[in-house]
This record gives structure tokens, C-alpha cells and sequence, in this order.
């Protein structure tokens, strides 16, 4: 197996993104088929494709659009998900730039399943090439008839707005998104007891649908090629269909986007990237800073797929791929992540705005040289205590990573307390901080 | 917070101005675009985020006390609330006015074991500023930021809409010569840009 491009096939040509060279490459084949579809049979096709939400969570997709209520008897809002903060991700920023039609024939189609009226699109603050693609995109289907009013001639309304974030990691999670777009600080809501799942009551307190930029870029593909076809994708392991973009980064040769499809070894998503560079690989972030770490032992092993990768405990989380060499220093590594997430807190609950920065600083004086004996439990300690009892996942986020660091690599961070100084460099090495 | 954190500056925030001091200063294009926006949402609060970027962009790169109150009073919400949402986000510049330029540099995890660090170093000597803050002269503002999921080009930074990187010291030297020249400010730029995307053609 080696790179299967679904999703990227046309990356590389500029004119994709023009409507007439996404025509070209069979392009806006599926929207018109799926206009002549019954909504369910839309809804079943995504179910029997076993697609799976690629923000991060890997909830199946057909669960949320079949929970979009099918008498409808007020407005019906969808959202993508271009927030993309998750470090280490790029894939949704690829995507935006250079295969926007995707995201909106597959918003488009999946509004018609839904009964959609306006789909907004949450795109990071800083990704202004990606927001000027689609907006070039936008504004040619609109002109086009794809979007607007009586779309193709079907009596189907839909209008898709771009909507620019401001800076907030938080802001990806679904619930501080809608807060967000509705004007407001990007903190989560409570979805239970008001409203158990954003399909019932999500953004302007109205049943939303909301995906990842790469979730909606697959649907076409269901449409034109079928669900029994998308799911042969993948279907070696146990429940994770169709392909599957990872932006590999850090030592390698070639970092990039890489879609590949699902059941593949996760060494040659490695090898794809060209390898590591500047010495022997040491470990490996498979699936964004949220996700647990593992040694180059288990990067032989893992299987790329949702269930597949608990065997190695890490995730496929968003797909944002680091690899490290032996030179990495990872309590200095820690450190970093742990500020990550102090940094991005939103503020609302105690064990997250609290325990984020305990977290910082304990593993601050441990790099500083001056950790004290107790230190790994006391972090072991708050990283539990966030672990699990935080408002929104964002706190599990921030423990996860610690914790794995601390049962991957203890005897560096044992090394660092006892010496003060890295095992890894023999230096203590804090930069950055006064 | 602990004085460890180092990314968020501190925030020492001008007063509400007083009613009858409120000035409107958007620009007749700047009335309309925001009329424009208004209809992409249910509600008037809605707007609130895109009302920042035009006011960012009206303002001069700086969402001052004024601004706070042109936008507040334009959408009928309160100033406290709206002051509370601009602060919350990174990306309007709240607490002091910015250079021409602003540097965000990443220090991120990708960066971080990419030697951004050293770059981190290098800017604070070249421009004699620390994170948050900006030189006399009002040409950079720095700031060290959080990933900005460019991270196959680590290590990056941003300055208005752009992205630099790989960067390497002398690339990183050139860039900021040729932003020394550069005298249109990249923050108005980059407000203008994210207003100018959320509208669709011909709509303002
Ligand atoms: C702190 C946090 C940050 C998140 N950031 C993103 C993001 O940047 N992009 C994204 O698509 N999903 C993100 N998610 C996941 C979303 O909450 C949500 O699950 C996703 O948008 C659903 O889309 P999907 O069903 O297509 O996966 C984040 C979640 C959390 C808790
Ligand atoms: S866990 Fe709590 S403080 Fe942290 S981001 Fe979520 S709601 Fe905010
Ligand atoms: S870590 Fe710097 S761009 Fe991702």
C-alpha cells in the first residue's frame, strides 16, 4: 500500500480550484444526482460508507445527518469546521487552498440531505489563502447557479457564508464554535439536558449539522462512486473507511500531506515523508498534540485506523503526524505541549485554567534544572485531575499528552530531576522563558 | 495567572468613553460593508466578530476604546460585551496599537524542536522588543504565537496575511528589511482581507 489519493488527487493542478477545471476532473457530477435523490437514501448511502467525522473524534457522520429532525419546522443550519488549530495539522489548509469546490459540493449536498438553509463555513483567522480560495469558489458557483436560490433548477435553496475566527484554539471545539459565531467569547455550552446534541439545538438554538472541512469533501465521492465502493476502502481493518489525509511534519525529509487509505502501517506513512531526518526516529505523535505518544517501536507496528491504533494507545485524532528523532528532548517536549494548552484554556472551568498552568510549572522547574523529588507525581497528580473532570475535552487534551510522555519516557524525566540537566542534550534547557 | 505564562500580554484596556463622546468614524464603505455582513446572520450579535475586523481595519489596526464603542453602538449591544469578545481573541489587537507590521512568530511544538527558538532570539535583538510589545519607532509589534498549522514549513511565522518559512536566520534578516521598507501597514491590510472574504462578490 502506498498513497491512495482520493480527496488530493488534484492537488496539484492549479486550475482545480477554478469551476471549470473541478468540471473538468468530474466535478459537480454528484450534486446533480444527489438533487435527484430522496434525502434518506442520501442519509443511508454516508451510513453503508461507514464515514467517520475527520475532525478529530471519528463519530460516524450518518448518526448526525440522520439526527437532523426530518419534518422540518425552522431553519437548518450546517457548519464546517475550518477552524483547524490543532498543532501539528495542515490538512484542512490544503484542502481550502487548492480543493475548495470539494467543500462545497460536499456542504452542498450535504444540505440538501438535511434540509439545510445556510451553511457557515469557521475558518481560522490566519488562513487567508484558504478563505480567498473558497471564497473564489463560492462566488463562482453562486454565479453559476450551484448555490442561492432554486440551485440547478430543483426548487432547493442554499447559501454558504464564510465566517473568519479571530484567533482561539477553543474555538474548534463544536460548542465554542457556535458560541463564536453567534458573537460570542469562543467558550463551550453545555450540551445536556438543553440540548443533547447540536443536531436538536445547536447554533441560533436551531439543529445544526456540523463537520470537519475533510468530512464534507468525501461526500461527493459517496455519491458519485457509490458506498459499497467507499467502503471496500479501509476495509481490512476494523471500522474506519475510505482515506485519510495526515500532515506529517517535524524530523522528516519530505513533511507534507499525505492521504493514504485506512489499514495502512503508519511506518510507511513515514517512509512516504522520506524518512527521518537528522538521525535514528525516537517517537512519534501520530494524530495532533492531543494524542498520546508512542515509541519508534510501536511506529513499526501501528495500524492506521481508529480502533486499530488503541493497540499501540494513541489515536488518529485530527491526523497531524510528528515524528521526532533521537536528538528530541522529551521533557523539554512536555513542557512546550503542556504551555500549548495552558495557552488556549478558555478560562471556564477550574481544573482545566488551573491545573494547565500547575502542569507548566512544574515541568518549567524540572527543565530549569530544579525539579524536586516529588514532582512526577505531583504532575502525575494534577494531570489526573484535570483528566476527566474538565468542562469540554480540551482538558483531557492537555493531560493526555503528559501522562503518555510520563509513561513513555520516565526515565528522562527521571534523569532530569536527579541530575539537572537533559539526558538527551546534558543541558538544562529552558529557552524562552525569564 | 502565573508569571511563567508567556504568550498574552498585558491588557491594560482604555475606559468606555462616555456617551456623548461616541464619535462615528466608519467610512461610508466601511457602513455599507457591515450592512452587507448583517445579512449573512439570524441576529445582530452574530456580527460581532466581523464588526471587529472592520473596526480593526477603520481603526487603524487598533480596536481602541472608540472602536469598541463605534462597533458596540452600531450592532445595539453593550460596550462590556463587546469589549469582552474582542478580548478573548488573539487576533485583534486590544492592548496597545500595534506597528505597521506584526511579527508572529511560532514557537509551537513543530517549531519549537525546528529551531524557532533561536529565531524567537534573534528578533528580540534585531528589533530591541520583547513578546507583545512594539518598537518606538511604530513600525513592528512581536508576538510569539501558538501553531499556525504551517507546520511542514517550520519554522514559520506570519506577518498580516502572509506565511514565511522554512525560515533560516537569513531569510528571516532580508524579511525584515523588506518590511522596513514597506509602509503600508500589513495589519490594515490583513483586517481589509478578512472583511473583503466574507462578503461575496458584489455585495458591497
Ligand atoms: C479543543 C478542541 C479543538 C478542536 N479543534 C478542531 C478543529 O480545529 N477542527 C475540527 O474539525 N474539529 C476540531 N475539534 C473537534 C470538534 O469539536 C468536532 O468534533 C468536529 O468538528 C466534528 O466534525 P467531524 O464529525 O467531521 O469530525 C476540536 C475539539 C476540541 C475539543
Ligand atoms: S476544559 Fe474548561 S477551561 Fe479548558 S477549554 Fe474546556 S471549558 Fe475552557
Ligand atoms: S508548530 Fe509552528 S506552525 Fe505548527
Amino acid at each position: 500500500m502506498a498513497e491512495y489519493k482520493l480527496l488530493l488527487e488534484h492537488t496539484n493542478d492549479p486550475l482545480f480550484k477554478t469551476l471549470a477545471g473541478y468540471k473538468s476532473k468530474g466535478g459537480y457530477t454528484a450534486l446533480p444526482k444527489a438533487l435527484e435523490m430522496e434525502r434518506s437514501a442520501i442519509i443511508d448511502s454516508v451510513k453503508a460508507a461507514g464515514l467517520r467525522g475527520r475532525g478529530g473524534a471519528g463519530a460516524p457522520a450518518a448518526l448526525k445527518w440522520g439526527g437532523m429532525p426530518k419534518e422540518k419546522k425552522t431553519e437548518h443550519y450546517l457548519i464546517c469546521n475550518a477552524d483547524e488549530g490543532e498543532p501539528g495539522t495542515f490538512k484542512d489548509k490544503q484542502l481550502l487552498e487548492t480543493c475548495p469546490f470539494e467543500l462545497v459540493e460536499g456542504m452542498t449536498i450535504a444540505g440538501y440531505a438535511v434540509q439545510g438553509d445556510v451553511g457557515y463555513v469557521y475558518i481560522r483567522g490566519e488562513y487567508m489563502d484558504g478563505a480567498k480560495a473558497l471564497r473564489n469558489a463560492l462566488d463562482e458557483a453562486y454565479a453559476n447557479n450551484l448555490l442561492g436560490k432554486n440551485i440547478l433548477g430543483t426548487g432547493f435553496n442554499f447559501d454558504i457564508q464564510i465566517h473568519m475566527g479571530a484567533g482561539s484554539y477553543e474555538c474548534g471545539e463544536e460548542t465554542a464554535l457556535m458560541s463564536s459565531l453567534m458573537g460570542e467569547r469562543g467558550m463551550p455550552r453545555l450540551k445536556f439536558p438543553h440540548a443533547p446534541f447540536p443536531v436538536i439545538s445547536g447554533v441560533f438554538d436551531k439543529p445544526t449539522l456540523i463537520h470537519n472541512v475533510e468530512s464534507y469533501c468525501n461526500a461527493p465521492y459517496i455519491v458519485n462512486n457509490g458506498a459499497e465502493w467507499f467502503a471496500s476502502l479501509g476495509a481490512s481493518t476494523k471500522n474506519s473507511r475510505g482515506t485519510k489525509i495526515f500532515s506529517v511534519s517535524g524530523h522528516v525529509n519530505k513533511p507534507g500531506n499525505y492521504e493514504i487509505e485506512f489499514g495502512t502501517p503508519l511506518r510507511e506513512l513515514l517512509e512516504l515523508a522520506g524518512g527521518v531526518r537528522g538521525g535514528k526516529l525516537k517517537a512519534c505523535i501520530p494524530g495532533g498534540s492531543s494524542v498520546p505518544v508512542i515509541l519508534a517501536a510501536d511506529v513499526e507496528r501501528a495500524i492506521i485506523g481508529y480502533e486499530e491504533m488503541g493497540e499501540v494507545k494513541s489515536m488518529v485524532g485530527s491526523g497531524g503526524c510528528m515524528f521526532f528523532n533521537e536528538h528530541t528532548d522529551m521533557v523539554k517536549f512536555a513542557w512546550r505541549s503542556a504551555l500549548f494548552y495552558a495557552n488556549e484554556s478558555c478560562g471556564k472551568c477550574t481544573p482545566c485554567r488551573e491545573g494547565t498552568k500547575w502542569m507548566v510549572q512544574i515541568l518549567e522547574r524540572i527543565c530549569k534544572g530544579g525539579g524536586q523529588p516529588g514532582d512526577l507525581d505531583l504532575l502525575k497528580q494534577v494531570a489526573n485531575q484535570i483528566d476527566g473532570r474538565s468542562f469540554c475535552p480540551l482538558g483531557d487534551a492537555a493531560a493526555w499528552p503528559v501522562l503518555a510522555a510520563l509513561r513513555v519516557f520516565p526515565e528522562e524525566f527521571e534523569y532530569y530531576i536527579e541530575n539537572g540537566v537533559s539526558m538527551v542534550t546534558s543541558k538544562p534547557s529552558l529557552v524562552g522563558v525569564p | 495567572m502565573s508569571e511563567l505564562i508567556q504568550i498574552g500580554s498585558p491588557n491594560q484596556r482604555p475606559r468606555q468613553p462616555r456617551p456623548e463622546d461616541l464619535k462615528l468614524q466608519f467610512s461610508e464603505q466601511g457602513v455599507k460593508e457591515l450592512e452587507a455582513l448583517l445579512t449573512h446572520y439570524p441576529t445582530k450579535k452574530a456580527c460581532i466578530l466581523p464588526a471587529l475586523w472592520l473596526a480593526q481595519r477603520e481603526y487603524d489596526g487598533y480596536l481602541s476604546g472608540d472602536a469598541i464603542a463605534e462597533v458596540a453602538h452600531r450592532l445595539e449591544r453593550s460596550y462590556a460585551e463587546v469589549e469582552g469578545v474582542a478580548t478573548f481573541y488573539s487576533l485583534y489587537n486590544t492592548a496597545h496599537k500595534p506597528g505597521l507590521h506584526k511579527i508572529e512568530i511560532c514557537t509551537c511544538l513543530c517549531c519549537h524542536i525546528n529551531g524557532a527558538w533561536n529565531l524567537r532570539d534573534r528578533l528580540v535583538e534585531k528589533l530591541g522588543i520583547h513578546h507583545g510589545e512594539t518598537t518606538e519607532d511604530g513600525l513592528f509589534t512581536l508576538e510569539e504565537v501558538e501553531c499556525l498549522n504551517s507546520c511542514d514549513r517550520a519554522p514559520c511565522m506570519q506577518v498580516g496575511s502572509q506565511y514565511y518559512g522554512p525560515l533560516t536566520e537569513e531569510s528571516l534578516d532580508d524579511l525584515i528589511e523588506t518590511l522596513r521598507n514597506t509602509k503600508e501597514s500589513t495589519v490594515v491590510q490583513y483586517s481589509n482581507d478578512i472583511v473583503q472574504v466574507q462578503l461575496r462578490k458584489g455585495e458591497a
